[in-house]
């Protein structure tokens, strides 16, 4: 777990209405993040930051709250609490009791807790009667009896208690980074140019504020940014994930057997099961050999009918074959309609995988 | 000097009186005009560049692309946009279900400001003005025919944004309001050796003022590399 410094400043966990709690959050995050550039918001209120890094640079734990509590004190004028500790959770409760705990002692430091800072009254209620006052009690408890008792929140809060998650799911606002964004993009003068090699330019706070409104009407998974890495099949090589998700590793390797240029325009998600028959009607199968049974004549998909005019292929793929092994082979097919498609064969079957559209 | 000012002389007209310098003919050449953001195009590339009047996309116009399935519209559409976007620009996608990366990557697109969003749901004209804001060229593809109000909306959108609207449809009146540009592909046909090597498509480009007269003309797309050539 990451040693953490949090940063509490109560007044700021009650927001007003009229957004000024939103604005001096903000205010003080950018000046955090001078002192350390991945300083955290965690919620209204609340911030983390890694204390590793910056102790080595302003020389040692103690100097790091030094310069914190000052740059609170300076940017708002308001009080702060600060606490170190390993993980987020145990980080907030020492940011709460104003205490740093020195490095290994968190755990003893999470078990002497009472049980009401894990938040959940009945859960308390019911471990105070079986006689357990402490997050280290409960934490002693077998998984198997608090799941059969309490529902999966409880089993989380049974893996914060262990140790094993380092904070709380509730203790994050989820929603507090996009509403930060929001607040940033809409004080960005338009048109400004920040850009300078590789930095961020005006463009980007933009393109970022309005992937924030999309995300909102939407939802998280609505929206998402495309990264290439390795693979040999189109449908392998890419991955679509939400936006603002951390960044993918590329992998550049050379990856031999790769289906080369031009690549299908739409590749889809889930491929559809797609019938491939022979002048005889037979359906066409891939042979343990990589060969076609027969010339296929027809493809049908859903229902509908459609000749085959060209074909090429098929590419056999043996992939893991040292391990769970995957057979696959791509086929190239044009249809009557002048429409072509990439399909592949598995497990028997006919996917239809890619249109070149 | 300071009397100059004094008794009753402007800048301007000290300015209008001195005379205007000659410039040496190699610093005009470098001299660009002034243009504002609406004016600005962005940058197209081959072999699009030759289609189309001042070889650019005009900031805050729409273009629609119309295509039978599987013609090549898409390929169209994200050829269009990818030499602004490989110049720093930020690209949105809106309603492109199962979109081939490796073949917009391919296409030239840098994957690093392209937004996508493949299943808009209900709400894609909502999702499409929102994403004009924020991003230099918009492709879109409504899930059917849009309707008049939406697409009026949009179009204004995009010219207050200075955004290129770029409408990708399936057959002509899928987006009720006549577009700056408009590229038919009105056939396409595939080259293949051992494997699929190359799409020929023909496509008629229209547009108002300066590209009025409809001409047609074979682009390769996509060919070896995956990306757009001139025929």
């Amino acid at each position: 777990m990451e040693r953490l410094l949090a940063v509490w400043v109560p007044v700021l966990g009650d927001e007003s209405p009229d957004g000024s709690t939103l604005r001096t959050y903000l205010t003080l995050l950018d000046a955090l993040v001078v002192l350390c550039p991945f300083t955290e918001p965690v919620r209204l209120g609340l911030y983390a930051l890694p204390v590793r890094g910056p102790s080595r640079f302003f020389g040692g734990e103690a100097a790091v709250l030094d310069a914190a509590a000052t740059t609170v004190h300076d940017v708002t004028g308001l009080e702060s609490r600060l606490g170190v500790a390993d993980g987020l959770f145990c980080a907030e409760l020492a940011a709460r009791r104003a205490v740093v705990v020195p490095r290994g002692a968190t755990d003893a430091f999470r078990r002497a807790q009472s049980l009401d800072v894990l938040g959940r009254k009945d859960l308390a209620t019911t471990c105070r009667r079986l006689g357990l006052h402490t997050v280290g009690a409960f934490a002693d408890l077998d998984a198997a009896r608090v799941a059969e008792r309490f529902d999966g929140h409880a089993l989380h809060l049974h893996q914060v208690a262990r140790g094993e998650a380092s904070e709380l799911s509730g203790q994050r606002d989820a929603r507090l980074p996009a509403r930060l964004a929001h607040l940033r993009g809409e004080t960005v003068v338009l048109g400004e140019q920040r850009g300078f090699f590789g930095q961020r330019g005006a463009g980007d706070d933009r393109a970022e504020a309005a992937a924030h409104r999309v995300r909102r009407r939407l939802g998280a998974d609505a929206i998402v940014v495309a990264s290439l890495h390795g693979g040999r099949g189109p449908e392998d090589r890419a991955t679509l994930v939400p936006w603002g998700s951390p960044e993918a590793l590329r992998d550049d390797a050379p990856w031999p057997g790769q289906l080369r240029a031009p690549l299908p325009a739409t590749t889809l998600a889930h491929p559809v099961a797609v019938e491939l028959r022979g002048a005889d009607g037979k359906a066409v199968r891939v042979s343990a050999r990589g060969l076609l049974s027969a010339t296929p004549v027809v493809a049908v998909l859903s229902r509908t009918r459609r000749e085959v005019v060209w074909f090429a292929g098929p590419w056999p793929i043996v992939e893991r074959w040292w391990a769970a092994a995957r057979r696959r082979a791509h086929l190239q097919v044009v249809l009557d309609t002048g429409q072509a498609a990439l399909l592949v064969a598995e497990s028997g079957r006919w996917w239809l995988t890619g249109i070149y559209d | 000097m300071a009397g100059v000012v004094g008794s009753g002389y402007s800048y301007e007209q000290v300015f209008a009186l001195a005379p205007r310098p000659t410039l040496p003919d190699d610093l005009v050449a470098t001299l660009r005009p002034v243009t504002l953001a609406t004016g600005r195009r962005l940058a197209l590339g081959a072999p699009w560049d030759a289609l189309v009047p001042a070889g650019a996309l005009r900031r805050g116009s729409t273009i629609s692309v119309q295509a039978p399935p599987g013609w090549g519209g898409l390929s169209v559409a994200l050829s269009l946009v990818s030499e602004a976007s490989a110049r720093g620009h930020w690209v949105g996608v809106v309603g492109v279900d199962g979109p081939g990366v490796v073949a917009i990557a391919d296409l030239g697109l840098d994957l690093r400001r392209v937004l996508f969003v493949p299943r808009p749901r209900g709400a894609w004209a909502e999702v499409a003005a929102d994403l004009l804001d924020g991003v230099d060229l918009l492709v879109l593809r409504p899930p059917s025919r849009a309707s008049l109000l939406a697409a009026r909306r949009l179009t204004d959108r995009a010219r207050e944004r200075s955004t290129v609207l770029v409408v990708l449809g399936e057959a002509r009146g899928s987006w009720p309001l006549p577009t700056d540009l408009t590229f038919l592909v009105t056939g396409a046909r595939w080259h293949a050796s051992s494997r699929l090597d190359e799409r020929h498509l023909n496509v008629r480009v229209t547009g108002r003022g300066a590209a009025q007269r409809g001409a047609d003309h074979v682009v390769v797309l996509p060919d070896g590399q995956g990306r757009a050539a001139a025929g």
